[in-house]
């Protein structure tokens, strides 16, 4: 039952997973993407609709990271070089990309494609109880496992990552060394994005295998929670991302072996446990926050233009 | 009033505030340059300062300047939507006309706008009124959904045999108990545990839904109803006083009341002042003494009681019942409500009725054209988009 | 804003509260009509205005007008809960919009989807109503009672809703008894399963889903005496995601047939397909999509039925025809029919299918013909005891060999 769980765990979180790596690399940057959703659901429909019309469901994997990456494109656009609010914008692409993508993935939802199955890794797949939780799923969720890694070395051990923060933390001093900080930014929400439409393109290609309106659910939204919640550590984000995922195979797991709980509280489980560790985190984490983020929460002038 | 440097300060933030709200950074800049008095909030919007005054105080030039800015922010969503339905053969123009004609062609068109206006404005104060404190709330839904849970649990438990001045008003409070006590657990994680509202409100909206399915499915759930999920029905004495001839019930007015009584403690009031002034600059608050936190529970709870006498309207004004699915997307709309009328609760009932009027023109939109009718989101979000491109809602949290 | 501007707004909202008392107001249920400007009465007359009416024909507050119910209209309207390509419920009722609309060339066919089941169906039913359209599909079960509200404003369009349990003097409920088929398609899977644990991935206990769970294990318990069927509440109607979710887990935890009471049925399919599992159909004939592990499907025959009934209508014989009230159509009459097995079905399986169905057309076979038990072993139904479609409509418990709880 557990490794039924953890299995459970893996297979929906990675879609989560993407999302709240893109978004690490925003926030870290100084930029709070609430279109998340929005660039999900772009990417679960761009990745669908490619995949549909090429057959290649690595091309469209590669499209749904680009549709992400056109709605955070719209976002940058707006927070950094208008100085808009940066909540309201998100959410306002939120909304955007539900209607944009309900309108134009009408006549995908009867389609079928070849997506990604899962693929068993010889060997390792063998392994009794964390072979098939690990090692039993398609390609992109092996991807999202080197991203994790590939993102903390990126952010912690190379020029790029500093420079990424520092647009975050200590903008003046990006400027002092001759960069531009706004730039810098553009490409981390974007960079965010295009992880954002990879998460949902992971979502219809290899999971689902399915478009239907407003499939992401609210992933999204977990997926900023999560960042916030992780501290903005990118292993941290991916175990957030991860009991996600266990919640809500917990909820089936709970109802198959007949236990008397409303499925109604346990529906209302994942976002409640997403509240919670929120929580627990709030009171540790207040050091961590990257400085322009900050700003951005509390209100005060200068947020990210 | 005493004449701190403190007062002074917050006093200049605030006279800035109103006129940026009213829609003119110059005057804002004017009243805030032109030192603080005590009255410098009513003297910004009258233009005189009482100190140098700048010559061109006509105002026409400018003030057209930025009032045509303003038009063409507005017109310029409509347009490109309508160039997005040239693409699909609809005539954007017919539409338009369409939406304008059964708005106001006919009393049943006028009612129905009117029905779709009044949740749209309740939760667009519901997110307006902390916004003017700083804080951004999306949880309308959830505080519209929890209102109509409890109004209706008190209708049926208690109220069942109520005559109508004493039920409409005892549900009318529960409806308010019920969105404040949602909003209470955002603005307590807010207050104590420092986490931010936006994102508590959302994941609250998730709960909310799954909690009114719960009662539905289960205490609440209607014994005559063939074990389908819905509530029993409230008694007729209960319902909400209906214009004949159309659905439109007396909502409206209880809606338009409150946004002028928040209006009017936004604007005259010594708390909406100071709400005011926390909204457009924290630190000068906290500096003055403000009791933030008290503050912005405050705003956080009145905000949520708004929306769940939304949530009672929809119940005792249109439903009857409550259902799994009272209140969808309300709690958006009322946030695009909100922010195009740049948290104004007098211009949100304008923008609130403008989008009244979009919501239901998407039902003529696709029976006529066989285009779905969430098309029109997309035309909401346009006109969000120009306003904040046209950065208007500028830097920082409010107007 | 000028001072001038708020006395205005302010002048407004207090024109808006007196025209309010002084103007004609009543409270719904004190039997207001729709157009004349009759005066508040505030004693109920029970009339389907508050929504919560009675439940039986014929208790309507609407008055005699000229011509039949649903004659001399322009148009035919339907309204979906979803969107038509699901694969599923929304699709069924789609290709039924698809035959009135060849049938009646003269008729014009307003549709609108995503129609939510509150009483914003009330505000895209009046507006079909303004178009035209003097017959009404309401094709969800929760439009019913927004159907009821218009029907009672609009004596003289006939409603012909899906699935309700209580009908009007201008609306009548139809629906197919599609616990036969399935009930039949449970029999092939209780034979076909080699676990013996079959799965069915439902959206929310209402009594149509518990009614199709009960009739799949009974028909596979009927051949099968050990077999279980395990029921997972996804919470949504078509959520692909929790589908996926709940298809993968049931499949971990030994089920080896799955079926499905959602509006899209796709991902259910495709997710048993890939992983091996047979799959059982529900709405409409997915085969295609799962080659291999198809057994078969329970779908409905709209098409013949909406194009009776708006025969029947536009012909002005709605009133006291066999549609004016509950009809239901069965296996016999082809309002509901089992699709075509798929290709690894054995002989031996069809043929006794199809003896059953035969049994079932001739009344010699009953799904819930007792003794029923529930799960925790009460008799429901003695033995002998056939029940009524009402009975069989609002079912509120599992049989015994299901594996789930009803929340309650």
């Amino acid at each position: 039952m557990i490794a039924d769980i953890l299995t459970g765990a893996v297979r929906s979180g990675t879609s989560v997973l993407f999302a709240v790596q893109g978004e690490l690399v925003s926030e870290r940057a100084g930029v709070i993407n609430l279109g998340t959703e929005g660039a999900m659901l772009a990417g679960a429909l761009a990745g669908f609709a490619t995949t549909v019309w090429t057959g290649s469901p690595w091309l469209g994997a590669l499209a749904g990271g680009t549709g992400g990456m056109l709605i955070a494109l719209l976002h940058a656009f707006l927070v950094i070089s208008r100085g808009a609010n940066q909540l309201a914008t998100g959410l306002t692409l939120m909304f955007l990309g539900m209607g944009l993508t309900a309108f134009f993935g009408r006549k995908f939802v009867s389609e079928s494609i070849v997506g990604f199955n899962p693929t068993p890794i010889p060997l390792l797949s063998d392994i009794p109880f964390i072979g098939n939780v690990l090692f039993n799923h398609d390609p992109l969720t092996y991807v999202s496992f080197a991203l994790v890694p590939l993102i903390w070395f990126a952010l912690f051990r190379t020029r790029l990552g500093v420079i990424i923060r520092a647009s975050g933390e200590r903008e003046d001093a990006l400027f002092a060394s001759g960069m531009n900080p706004k730039l810098v930014r553009y490409g981390a929400v974007l960079a965010g994005g295009f992880l954002a439409g990879l998460g949902g393109a992971q979502l219809s290609i290899a999971y689902t295998h399915s478009w239907v309106e407003n499939m992401t659910a609210g992933r999204g939204i977990v997926a900023v929670a999560l960042v916030i919640f992780a501290a903005w550590k990118p292993l941290r984000a991916a175990v957030g991302a991860w009991l996600f995922g266990a919640a809500q195979a917990l909820q089936l797991t709970v109802q198959q072996q007949g236990y008397p709980i409303s499925p109604y509280f346990l529906f209302m489980a994942p976002y409640l446990i997403t509240l919670i560790a929120l929580l627990a985190v709030e009171f540790r984490k207040k050091s961590r926050m990257p400085e322009a983020l900050g700003k951005v929460f509390t209100g005060s002038p200068g947020g990210a233009g | 009033m005493m004449r701190s440097n403190a007062t002074a300060m917050t006093n200049a933030a605030a006279a800035a505030e109103p006129a940026r709200a009213a829609g003119s950074a110059e005057k804002a800049e004017t009243a805030a340059g032109a030192g603080a008095t005590g009255l410098a909030s009513k003297s910004a919007e009258a233009g005189m300062t009482g100190a140098a005054p700048s010559p061109a105080r006509r105002g026409l030039p400018p003030r057209a300047k930025s009032a045509l800015m303003q038009a063409g922010l507005f017109a310029a969503p409509f347009a490109a939507f309508g160039v997005f339905l040239l693409f699909y053969g609809v005539n954007p123009i017919d539409l338009y006309v369409s939406m304008f004609t059964s708005a106001f062609g006919n009393r049943y068109g006028f009612g129905e706008v009117l029905i779709k206006a009044t949740p749209i404005l309740l939760t667009g104060l519901a997110a307006a009124l902390p916004a003017r404190a700083g804080m951004i709330n999306v949880g309308g839904e959830g505080q519209l959904a929890i209102g109509a849970l409890l109004s209706t649990a008190a209708a049926v438990t208690m109220l069942q045999a109520a005559p109508a001045w004493f039920g409409i008003p005892a549900m009318l409070l529960a409806g308010a108990l019920g969105g404040a006590i949602w909003a209470g657990i955002t603005a307590l994680l807010r207050v104590k545990g420092n986490m931010n509202e936006t994102i508590t409100s959302l994941l609250l909206n998730y709960v909310a839904f799954y909690t009114v399915g719960l009662f539905v499915h289960g205490p609440l759930k209607d014994p005559a109803s063939f074990n389908w999920p819905f509530s029993p029905p409230i008694s007729d004495a209960l319902r909400l006083p209906v214009l004949n001839g159309s659905r439109l019930h007396a909502g409206i007015a209880i809606a338009v009341v409150l946004a002028a009584a928040v209006w009017w403690v936004l604007s005259r009031t010594r708390l909406g002042f100071r709400i005011r002034v926390l909204g457009a600059n924290a630190f000068a608050a906290e500096r003055a003494g403000f009791r933030v936190s008290r503050m912005q529970l405050l705003t956080l709870v009145a905000a949520g009681a708004l929306a769940g006498i939304a949530g009672m309207i929809e119940i005792a004004g249109i439903e009857g019942r409550l259902r799994p699915t009272t209140g969808a997307n309300y709690g958006y709309l009322g946030f695009l409500a909100a922010w195009m009328a740049w948290n104004h609760p007098l211009r949100l009932v304008a923008t609130s009725f403008l989008l009244g009027m979009i919501a239901v023109a998407g039902n003529s939109l696709e029976m006529n054209s066989g285009l779905p009718s969430s098309s029109v989101h997309i035309l909401m979000a346009l006109v969000l988009i120009f306003l904040l491109a046209g950065g208007r809602i500028g830097r920082g949290r409010r107007a | 804003m000028t001072k001038a501007k708020r006395w205005v707004f302010a002048a407004l909202a207090m024109t808006f509260l007196l025209s309010f008392l002084l103007s004609a107001c009543s409270q719904p249920g004190s039997g207001s009509t729709s157009g004349s400007g009759s005066t508040s009465g505030s004693g109920s007359s029970g009339g389907g205005t508050s929504g919560g009416g009675s439940a039986d024909s014929g208790g309507s507050s609407g008055e005699a007008s000229s011509g039949a119910v649903g004659t001399g209209g322009s148009a035919v309207g339907f309204i979906f809960v979803g969107a038509r390509d699901d694969y599923g419920y929304n699709q069924a009722a789609y290709i039924g919009s698809q035959a009135v609309e060849e049938a009646f060339p003269d008729l014009k066919v307003l549709r609108v989807e995503n129609v939510p089941e509150t009483a914003e169906a009330e505000r895209v039913m009046e507006q079909m109503i303004n178009d035209g359209a003097n017959i009404i599909f309401p094709t969800s079960y929760g439009h019913l009672d927004p159907a009821l509200n218009v029907a009672a404003r609009h004596p003289d369009v006939a409603f012909f809703h899906q699935g309700g349990l209580k009908t009007a003097e201008n609306l009548g409920t139809y629906f197919g008894t599609i616990w036969e088929p399935v009930y039949l398609a449970g029999v092939a899977a209780g034979k076909m399963t080699k676990t013996n644990k079959l799965g069915y991935i439902v959206s929310v206990p209402i009594p149509q889903v518990l009614l199709n769970v009960n009739a799949f294990q009974r028909g596979a318990q009927s051949v099968n005496p050990d077999v279980t069927t395990t029921v997972v509440f996804t919470g949504s109607w078509c959520d692909p995601g929790q589908q996926a979710n709940a298809a993968n887990s049931l499949i971990d935890g030994g089920v080896d047939v799955l079926t499905q009471h959602q509006d899209c049925t796709k991902t259910v399919i495709e997710t048993a397909e890939r992983r091996g599992a047979m799959s059982v159909g529900y709405h409409a004939d997915a085969s295609s999509l799962a080659p291999e592990g198809w057994i078969v499907g329970s779908v409905w025959n709209w098409p013949d039925l909406f194009v009776n009934m708006t025969k029947t209508a536009l012909e002005g014989r709605f009133d006291g025809s066999m549609y004016d009230g509950k009809y239901r159509g069965t296996l016999a009459d082809g309002t509901v029919m089992l699709t075509d097995f798929g290709k690894n079905v054995p002989d031996d399986v069809k043929a006794l299918v199809g003896e059953m169905k035969q049994a079932i057309i001739d009344g010699a076979l009953h799904p819930f013909a007792g003794p029923v038990k529930k799960q925790d072993g009460e008799v429901v139904f003695a033995e002998g005891v056939i029940p009524t479609i009402d009975e069989l409509e609002s079912m509120d418990w599992f049989v015994e060999g299901v594996i789930g709880t009803i929340p309650k």
